[in-house]
């Protein structure tokens, strides 16, 4: 096998094209999916029955969704409603659709690991209910759910590859894209990986280190 | 009754905490079933009875971490005021000590303890820990004052526990159960804290299981049976000459010859 590794440099603005958009897309579907992810979740543990069926409902389909059908739905079927959606917002909504159940059940499960002593004690010292949160609560929610919100993160950043299907031209379509061009399939996947661990590595190990820093003992 | 209520007041100190015919129902439970009583400032009251006869219930609703069903609590003159803010003002002015600790996890041990005087009180942060530094020394635990409560024995914690809750500069210290969840050669280090508390006049209503510590520290005892207090009066008189049948088959429970 001769091998031309120049080709990848010939991609170099598309290959660049498609970075960016794979971390927009990846920021954009974080930043809908926190808030998201959190109102759910006070959906969820509210005393409001209906709120909490809703929010049990939207969880347990949007777990259970393949991402691909759900942008292929949206992409395909909405029109036929009469809304449509370009490419790159149809990847955000799927995505974020999906995330934001992930989150509100990671999020669920930090709020409702921390004892109810916890409460009893700051409230005990005067504190209000929002000082109790923001001092007490939150603080070691969030340490607690580090670890599962970053597994999160890092699967968002690899799946927002399935919405290449729709020809959002993110990393994955526009390398797809310059192999079908170059037939140099080898040296653009290779580029491809490369690309995708030297931007996932470094996240991987920010988030050890994150969880090393924050770990909290009890 | 009038017997020892002429012994108490011979005290003569005016009361802080006052229960009034307190009920407290969870569900169709009743935890507190009239609980009438008075606590002196000053004094040091223990709280005992078998499991489940409404002691924890008690001290949860002094300071209002449970709303009573029925009856009054009066505090400094005042009933236990309804709403958040108001309920606030009054929390500051006790402090409670957990069988469990709860010391925050994610704070070290002088910040558990400045946390409180600087988010509530608006204490500026100087002054916070110099205030800490002197509850640390208080309770002995200079040393630990960075250590994270995860790094320090059951003893260590309930310490800092203590000081956290002096550090608000409370009236009234409801202490449930201090030393029932340590192992028994950290028992001793905190009930010294807590006797020394008394020795400077705190007033202390305290649960507890440690019937040498009621008999030698408080100066009156409360025994509690089926969320009613069946039998009250100063230590030697309980201990010695108990006059329900319920109160004696309670302290030979815990082993007190009567
Ligand atoms: N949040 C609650 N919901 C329902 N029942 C409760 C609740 N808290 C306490 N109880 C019940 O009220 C009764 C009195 O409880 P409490 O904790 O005051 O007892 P205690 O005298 O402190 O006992 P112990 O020595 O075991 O701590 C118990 O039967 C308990 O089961
Ligand atoms: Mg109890």
């Amino acid at each position: 096998m001769n091998l031309d590794w120049s080709i990848v440099w010939e991609y170099r603005w598309a290959f660049l094209f498609g970075v960016m958009n794979t971390v927009l897309l990846a920021v954009v579907t974080m930043l809908v999916a926190i808030p998201g992810g959190i109102v759910i979740m006070l959906m969820r543990n509210s005393p409001v029955r209906a709120l909490r069926g809703i929010a049990t409902v939207y969880v347990e389909t949007f777990r259970a969704t393949p991402l691909i059908l759900l942008v292929y739905w949206i992409f395909y079927v909405m029109p036929r409603f009469g809304v449509h959606l370009p490419p790159f917002l149809t990847g955000v909504v799927a995505l974020s659709l999906i995330v934001s159940a992930y989150n509100s059940e990671t999020f669920r499960a930090g709020v409702n690991s921390i004892r109810k002593g916890q409460s009893d004690a700051g409230l005990a010292l005067g504190m209000s209910k929002w000082q109790l949160q923001v001092k007490v609560i939150l603080p070691q929610a969030l340490r607690r759910v580090l670890p599962a919100f970053s597994n999160t993160w890092v699967s968002l950043f690899k799946d927002t590859s399935l919405v290449s299907v729709i020809a959002v031209s993110e990393l994955s379509y526009v390398s797809l894209q310059a192999r079908a061009e170059s037939f140099r399939i080898f040296e653009i996947l290779t580029a491809m990986a490369a690309i995708y661990w030297c931007l996932g590595y470094p996240q991987a190990k920010l988030v050890d280190w994150l969880n090393r820093k924050y770990e909290v003992k009890e | 009754m009038s017997r020892m209520d002429h012994q108490r007041n011979a005290i003569g100190k005016p009361p802080i905490v006052t229960y009034n015919n307190v009920e407290k129902c969870y569900g169709d439970f009743t935890a507190l079933n009239g609980v009438t009583a008075e606590v002196n400032r000053g004094e040091v009251v223990c709280l005992i009875g078998p499991s489940g006869s409404g002691k924890s219930t008690l001290l949860r609703c002094t300071n209002a971490l449970e709303q009573i069903n029925g009856g009054e609590i009066i505090f400094d003159g005042a009933p236990l005021p309804k709403g958040e803010n108001n309920v606030r003002l009054v929390r500051r002015r006790m402090g409670m000590v957990f069988q469990s600790f709860e010391l925050f996890p994610h704070m070290t041990a002088i910040e558990n303890i400045n946390c409180a005087p600087v988010t509530v009180l608006g204490m500026p942060k100087r002054e916070a820990e110099e205030l800490s530094y002197s509850l640390l020394k208080k309770v002995g635990l200079v040393e630990k004052a960075h250590s994270y409560p995860s790094m320090l024995s059951g003893g260590q914690q309930q310490r800092i526990a203590i000081a956290r809750a002096l550090a608000m500069g409370p009236e009234v210290m409801l202490f449930d159960e201090p030393t029932s969840a340590l192992d028994p050669e950290t028992v001793g280090e905190v009930l010294s804290v807590m006797s020394d508390l008394a020795g400077e006049g705190m007033t202390m209503i305290v649960v507890t299981h440690e019937m040498s510590f009621a008999r030698r520290v408080s100066d009156w005892i409360m025994v509690f049976d089926k969320g009613r207090v069946i039998e009250e009066g100063r230590p030697d008189n309980i201990f010695k000459h108990p006059t329900e049948g319920r109160t004696k088959e309670f302290l030979r429970h815990v082993g007190v010859e009567v």
